[in-house]
């Protein structure tokens, strides 16, 4: 059986006259977690981007269960979800009502409008916001009342509440305290909701810095100027590896 | 830098020039004959009449004006609204639509706009007679064109990460826009739709000087009829309606988070949809169309309008609102930098606001009892209007701003006046040319009202044509006078850019 979740052919990315991804292969299995290591500007974010088709390559294929982007429907798109660098929440809606509009995808029109008028149910909100551990006195401020850490976890719980099989998470620990990124990171990497049968297997990739996780991690990929230099299981990373890429 | 500043506050003073040829026209048309009347309608003003039987009229008068206002204003801001949101990027980029259908709204949200009220007021009573529907429609086309833009404007302020966040979520199409353009539509309500309100009320009474009904016909037969004393009790009563429909919503605090006000605004919004849509019907199936006929027949009607002429009418125009931006600029700044004490200030103040309350065509037939019809006379008319306007908004900003500078020059010796002019004014200047050139869209558009009364120009052009029922050269006269609209506008986009 072929388990082959997400796959990048042969992709190129140019962005006037630099190269910012060069020739990347790359295959996601159902139910890995893979670390994305690589220093700022190493193409990490172009990378998650073209992951989840909101850049279009170059040149080369993106395949979401073996077939291209413009072949998918919206329900299909809907299995990845997208924890940004720079959050991109809307600032003059609430917490709560951030953390909805993951929900979007599967409700209508109808608890779109409920939830501007903030009339809608925030159960489930309030339940993922907890899993991040927001405090419920952060659940009606705006976003810009929030501080960086907060905002960050609005962000994840915004993604996670999309119950979706592959996660994308760009630096998703930025802002975050020794004790909150523990909790966060078994956040993305457990299953979250093990009453839900939708949301396991859960297939993760996380872009981060943090060498002290990468233990929780099956696969390591390093990436340097837009080039994937390896691609192991994490037991196999050595010293040799990470002098490469920084 | 200090230099360009310099620049700026000489760009403001500049214009005043205007007056040297306009000063010299209304010098050789004075005459003495109407004095006595201009005296008349002077003391009147502190003496307007109050009896039971006016009370009653302008009870009446007034409850004419608010409807047709009101319900113009509701009209123009939920299809401002909408329409802004159709002539958004942020539209066409979530459903995908060719740029196209982007470019032709525009153009036909630019060319409605270009054409003033009254003109469409005019237009629609002489196609379906005087009718209280028609005052509301006549508001409405412009209204909403205009009410569109801004709303586009605040909807291109959306980051274009949020978009493709929400995006990427991959949720229904309309669920996506309805949340990216909520707080930007929302909170263009509040900080213009509000504001607007002030602004149908006038053009309602312009309308009713047409004949529309309301206020502005009342006051139009009082003066007719030289019944000055009348005549300030309309327009007292309309200062304190004014000033009230301003006080109104600045009280309501609007909260987003209350549930109650946010659905009956979300029911307001459905039932104006619903009662128009239903009264396009009604109209469509009661309107047996004999009207458009006989316009049809009148447009194969030639043109005695020589090329020659029309020119001459075109280049009326451009004069008069390039003479009346000129005054509407230069002469708010330099009466208060030149009568900068408390007491004169007030008085500006005062002055200021009757030139906003007073509609344009009775400042027009004032001026007319001690001056003959001139070019001049309807530039003075209109920039004294507007600098009615521009001398309000330049007030509350030097109000509001820092006056350290200002305090420091007259410490070290410099002349009060300098100071004002370098130390206040000089911050200024930009911000207030910019309004300035914002302004000036609206005085090519306002040429219209002057110009039907004052006799020049395209405005006039237009009452004449229509009269004589010469419906093709009201389409010429339509087009010149909509292409100068535009040309303007694009020419004052262009200032506004340069100077924010
Ligand atoms: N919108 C953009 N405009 C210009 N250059 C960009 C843009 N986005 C990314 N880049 C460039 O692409 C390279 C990779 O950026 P990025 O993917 O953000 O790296 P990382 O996330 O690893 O820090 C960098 O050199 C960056 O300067
Ligand atoms: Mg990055």
């Amino acid at each position: 059986m072929n388990n082959t979740l997400l796959e990048l052919e042969n992709i190129s990315y140019k962005y006037k006259n630099n190269l910012i991804l060069n020739k990347v292969n790359l295959k996601i299995n159902s139910g890995e977690k893979i670390a994305l290591l690589g220093k700022s500007g190493s193409g990490k974010t172009t990378l998650i981007s073209v992951l989840n088709g909101t850049i279009k390559p170059t040149q080369g294929v993106v395949k979401l269960f073996n077939r291209s982007f413009e072949e998918l429907d919206r329900k299909q798109k809907c299995k990845i979800t997208t924890i940004w660098q720079d959050l991109r929440l809307i600032e003059d809606l609430t917490a709560e009502q951030n953390v909805n509009c993951g929900l979007l995808a599967e409700s209508n029109f109808y608890f779109a409008l409920k939830n501007l008028l903030n009339i809608s149910s925030f159960k489930k909100a309030h339940k993922y916001m907890q899993l991040c551990r927001l405090h419920s006195s952060i659940y009606d401020k705006k976003i810009r009342e929030l501080s960086g850490g907060q905002k960050q976890r609005v962000a994840i719980a915004r993604s996670l509440i999309q119950g979706s099989n592959i996660l994308l998470a760009d630096e998703p620990f930025n802002n975050l305290d020794p004790k909150l990124i523990t909790t966060i990171k078994n956040l993305l990497l457990d299953n979250v909701d093990k009453n839900n049968k939708k949301n396991s297997p859960k297939t993760t990739l996380v872009a981060l810095h943090r060498l002290d996780l990468l233990n929780d991690f099956d696969k390591v990929i390093g990436i340097r100027d837009g080039k994937i230099f390896f691609n192991i299981k994490t037991t196999n990373l050595k010293k040799i590896h990470l002098d490469k890429i920084y | 830098m200090n230099k360009l500043k310099f620049n700026y506050t000489s760009l403001s003073f500049l214009p005043i020039l205007v007056c040297i040829p306009l000063g010299y026209q209304l010098i050789t048309n004075i005459h003495f004959g109407g004095l006595k009347l201009f005296q008349e309608f002077l003391i009147s003003a502190f003496n307007p009449k109050i009896d039971n039987e006016i009370i009653i009229i302008v009870i009446n008068r007034l409850n004419e004006t608010i409807l047709i206002g009101f319900f113009s204003w509701l009209l123009s801001i939920i299809f401002g609204a909408i329409f802004g949101i159709l002539s958004s990027n942020i539209f066409y980029k979530i459903f995908n639509i060719p740029n196209f259908f982007f470019i032709i709204i525009r153009v036909f949200l630019t060319i409605i706009r270009s054409i003033h009220e009254i003109i469409w007021g005019i237009l629609l009573m002489q196609i379906y007679g005087i009718n209280f529907s028609i005052g509301i429609i006549a508001i409405c086309i412009p209204y909403i064109a205009v009410n569109s833009k801004v709303f586009a404007e605040q909807l291109e302020t959306i980051k274009y990460e949020s978009f493709e966040s929400i995006n990427q979520i991959n949720a229904p199409k309309f669920s996506t826009l309805l949340t990216l353009i909520w707080n930007p539509i929302i909170n263009t309500f509040k900080n213009f739709g509000l504001y607007r309100l002030e602004c149908s009320i006038r053009s309602t009474v312009i309308l009713g000087l047409f004949g529309i009904g309301g206020i502005g016909t009342s006051i139009l037969l009082s003066f007719q009829t030289l019944n000055f004393r009348e005549l300030w009790t309309y327009l007292w009563s309309l200062a304190i309606l004014i000033i009230l429909s301003g006080l109104i919503f600045k009280k309501i605090k609007f909260n987003n988070t209350n549930k109650i006000l946010s659905i009956f605004f979300i029911l307001v919004f459905f039932i104006t949809i619903l009662f128009s849509f239903s009264y396009f019907l009604y109209f469509i199936f009661n309107n047996n169309f004999e009207n458009f006929n006989y316009v049809s027949s009148l447009f194969k009607s030639s043109s005695y309008l020589g090329l020659f002429d029309f020119l001459k009418l075109i280049l009326e125009t451009i004069i008069l609102s390039l003479l009346s931006t000129g005054i509407a600029i230069s002469l708010p700044p330099l009466l208060i930098g030149i009568f900068d004490n408390n007491t004169s200030i007030i008085f500006i103040k005062f002055f200021a606001f009757l030139l906003r309350l007073i509609p344009t065509p009775v400042i027009l037939l004032t001026l007319l009892t001690f001056n003959n019809p001139s070019l001049s006379l309807a530039a003075l008319t209109l920039g004294l209007h507007n600098a009615g306007i521009t001398s309000k908004l330049l007030l509350t900003n030097l109000d509001s701003q820092d006056k350290r500078y200002y305090i420091a020059m007259k410490s070290l010796g410099i002349s009060k006046k300098t100071s004002w002019l370098l130390g206040l004014f000089s911050q200024q200047a930009k911000s207030y040319l910019a309004y300035c050139a914002y302004r000036s869209d609206i005085i090519i558009r306002e040429t219209a009202i002057v110009g039907v009364i004052g006799s020049v120009g395209l405005g006039w052009q237009l009452q004449e044509s229509l009269s004589s029922f010469a419906f093709q050269e009201v389409t010429i006269v339509l087009i010149a006078y909509s292409s100068i609209a535009i040309v303007g506008e694009l020419i004052n986009g262009k200032i506004k850019n340069s100077l924010t």
